[in-house]
């Protein structure tokens, strides 16, 4: 069926899995699919927080530049692994020639991937990686994966707080949901940058602003000496920035994902700075990789997204920047190969 | 619905038949109740129907049906433990979590090298346990099975987070995965679990002496007790019910999703009420059917599916389940 399908791509337009097919070889271009046939489905995590939202929005907004169509779904909350995993199941058996996932925890969408591998349909992976024995377990194989390097930023963070603060202080962590992958990768990235330093928590406010303030709030009665703040996402770091403001202290805030509500905070001084990773990239390259793989393209199997630590000294150029590009651009491996 | 006429030719039969039932339709129809139990199921129909209509092809595919029933049967078995505390003019807010503690038990048991049935016992135990808790506290010391169930919802979610310590056991069982992928036939196996607790439910509910018990407490508690019904031992059995569904429903989740989750999946406590109430099963207590919340668990799941399947962005189908869930109550709720 795969080898017809490169006789059938020909001068008419199918939907079918010419991704796995070595278009490559084929000499006209008439080969490639148009990119108005490209259909792309999504299923990303939930839609109550501003850094998916942003994904959705480089998605949808490179969709829309290249002329395919996608179908975005979101799980109908952040924990709702199993609601996730439904959105999937109905959307791997509706023939879309790619499939862009961002699982809620690492294995909750590896049976629904599973069937869309045995249909011999590319998966794109962003943001949070989907767990590799599990996927494996179901027969499913990601073609490409597209994200931040977590502990990386989170130690890009821990440096940047050292610098500033200096070496010796005490430095209190607010993590993300408990047990959370990303989460320990950013505390555990954050530690490793933020050398000499000693450390109270991490306390899991969930990701979640009104969490935080209450955990910042006990952790500053319980430890007058705290020197600095380091949240696992920018909303919980919103909440810190809120306690500290209420305790009459001056004490650095860090967060992680730059989200546009914190940028204008960090631009106000409320918040001291934000690894900011760059979901619209995420989205957009999640597309683009799409696109180069229903056209027959190889893409590489490992891309990591830009991330990069906004503070006072470059806020205003990130402010700058349409939908929150990184200040100073970045590499897309996948524009340049699609074909038009 | 037994129709007592009898007929020797074939015709004549179905005459007579389609007449009586046509007869005691309209006798029915008059009757509010009966609406409260079939509205839900026109409901059903009408959503297959409309998106079987807007998308054929996808949405009417033994495929996607498939899916439907898969995603339906971890709610219906829920939405059933649920009925039963509805019923007493109850509720059990703590369904997420007991199933969230069922799961983590599971894990933590099976990864310490227990079989996989030792694990799902105990699990279903940890439920249970939940479950006779909650029934105990409402029953003897006379609290609103509200704030008992709510105060356990925190409780058992807790206790999660403590024996996982916050961090999720990955499941790895070829069997657990085939209960989730495979089937009899095109029925999911996680289907026929469900139907099957749906069947027993409703034998327990409707013919057996203390499924009159539960009913006759919910509605009218004070009657019931001068009757002899002991009031206490209904209300520990229909959260010992709940629970212990809630703690089996613990190792299918775990078979979909491949890990023991530490963190509560709140929308399974949403679909539940969401279902027992489309389902007509009066919030007073006293009334209700098991049939109803099941097909309203089908209708709700395949109001998600189809709405994804014709890829309705996902803030409207916050706004589209949201008005089927008020719409089907408000007539429901016929006077």
């Amino acid at each position: 069926m795969k080898k017809n399908n490169r006789f059938l791509t020909v001068g008419i337009s199918v939907v079918a899995a010419s991704a796995l097919v070595l278009t490559g070889t084929s000499s006209s271009n008439a080969a490639v699919k148009k990119l108005t046939t490209i259909r792309i489905a999504a299923v990303v995590k939930g839609l109550d927080n501003p850094y998916f939202i942003s994904v959705k929005a480089g998605i949808v907004d490179t969709a829309k530049a290249l002329g395919v169509t996608a179908n975005v779904q979101a799980a109908p909350g952040l924990n709702d692994d199993i609601g996730q995993a439904n959105k999937l199941d109905a959307l791997a058996g509706q023939n879309y020639d790619c499939y862009i996932v961002i699982p809620i925890s690492s294995n909750n969408l590896s049976q629904g991937l599973g069937k869309v591998t045995k249909q011999g349909k590319p998966i794109i992976n962003i943001d949070s990686p989907v767990d590799p024995a599990s996927l494996k377990a179901a027969g499913g194989k990601i073609t490409s994966f597209a994200g931040t390097d977590n502990t990386a930023a989170g130690k890009a963070g821990g440096q940047s707080m050292v610098k500033l603060i200096g070496s010796g202080k005490k430095i209190a962590l607010i993590a993300g949901l408990a047990g959370n992958v990303t989460s320990n990768a950013r505390i555990d990235g954050f530690k490793a940058g933020a050398t000499g330093s000693t450390f109270v928590g991490p306390v899991n406010a969930d990701w979640d602003t009104t969490k935080a303030l209450d955990a910042a709030n006990q952790m500053l009665v319980a430890n007058s000496d705290i020197a600095g703040f380091f949240a696992a996402n920018d909303q919980m770091a919103q909440g810190i920035a809120k306690a500290v403001a209420a305790s009459g202290k001056k004490i650095p805030v860090y967060g992680v994902d730059g989200i546009m509500d914190n940028l204008n905070l960090i631009k106000a001084g409320s918040v001291t700075a934000s690894v900011s990773q760059y979901p619209y990239v995420m989205g957009k390259m999640g597309v683009e990789a799409c696109v180069v793989l229903a056209q027959g393209g190889k893409v590489p199997a490992w891309t990591v997204t830009p991330h990069k630590v906004i503070d006072a000294s470059n806020i205003d150029a990130a402010l700058k920047t349409k939908n929150n590009l990184p200040p100073g651009g970045y590499t897309d491996p996948y524009a340049a190969l699609i074909k038009k | 619905m037994k129709l007592s006429t009898k007929s020797s030719t074939s015709s004549a039969q179905a005459e007579e038949v389609d007449t009586s039932m046509y007869g005691k339709l309209r006798v029915a129809m008059k009757d509010p109740f009966f609406w409260s139990n079939w509205i839900v199921v026109v409901a059903f129909i009408l959503v297959v129907v409309v998106f079987g209509a807007i998308k054929p092809h996808s949405f009417l595919t033994m495929y996607n049906l498939n899916n439907v029933l898969v995603a339906s049967s971890i709610p219906v078995i829920i939405a059933v433990g649920q009925t039963f505390a509805v019923a007493t003019a109850g509720i059990d807010l703590s369904v997420s979590s007991t199933m969230t503690l069922g799961a983590v038990i599971f894990g933590l048991t099976f990864t310490n090298g227990w079989p996989l049935w030792g694990s799902a016992v105990a699990g279903t135990i940890a439920g249970f346990l939940c479950g006779v808790l909650n029934g105990f506290i409402i029953a003897k010391r006379k609290i609103s099975d509200f704030i008992v169930t709510l105060g356990m919802l925190s409780v058992a979610a807790g206790f999660a987070l403590v024996f996982s310590d916050g961090r999720p056991r990955q499941i790895v069982s070829t069997q657990l995965s085939t209960l989730a992928i495979g089937g009899f036939g095109q029925l999911p196996y996680l289907m026929i679990i469900a139907l099957c607790i749906a069947i027993a439910a409703h034998f327990f509910l409707f013919n057996t002496r203390f499924g009159t018990h539960i009913l006759a407490t919910g509605g009218d508690p004070d009657a019931a007790r001068s009757m002899g019904v002991n009031i206490d031992l209904v209300k520990i059995v229909v959260y010992a019910i709940s629970g212990t569904l809630a703690g089996f429903a613990a190792m299918l989740t775990i078979s979909r999703i491949g890990a023991a989750e530490p963190a509560a999946n709140t929308s399974i406590l949403l679909n539940s009420v969401a279902a027992v109430v489309l389902g007509g099963v009066s919030l007073f207590g006293g009334r209700g059917t098991i049939f109803g919340p099941f097909v309203a668990t089908l209708l709700l799941q395949a109001l998600t599916n189809g709405l994804t399947v014709i890829g309705v962005a996902a803030y409207y189908q916050y706004v589209s389940i949201g008005l089927v869930v008020i719409l089907s109550a408000a007539l429901v709720r016929t006077k």
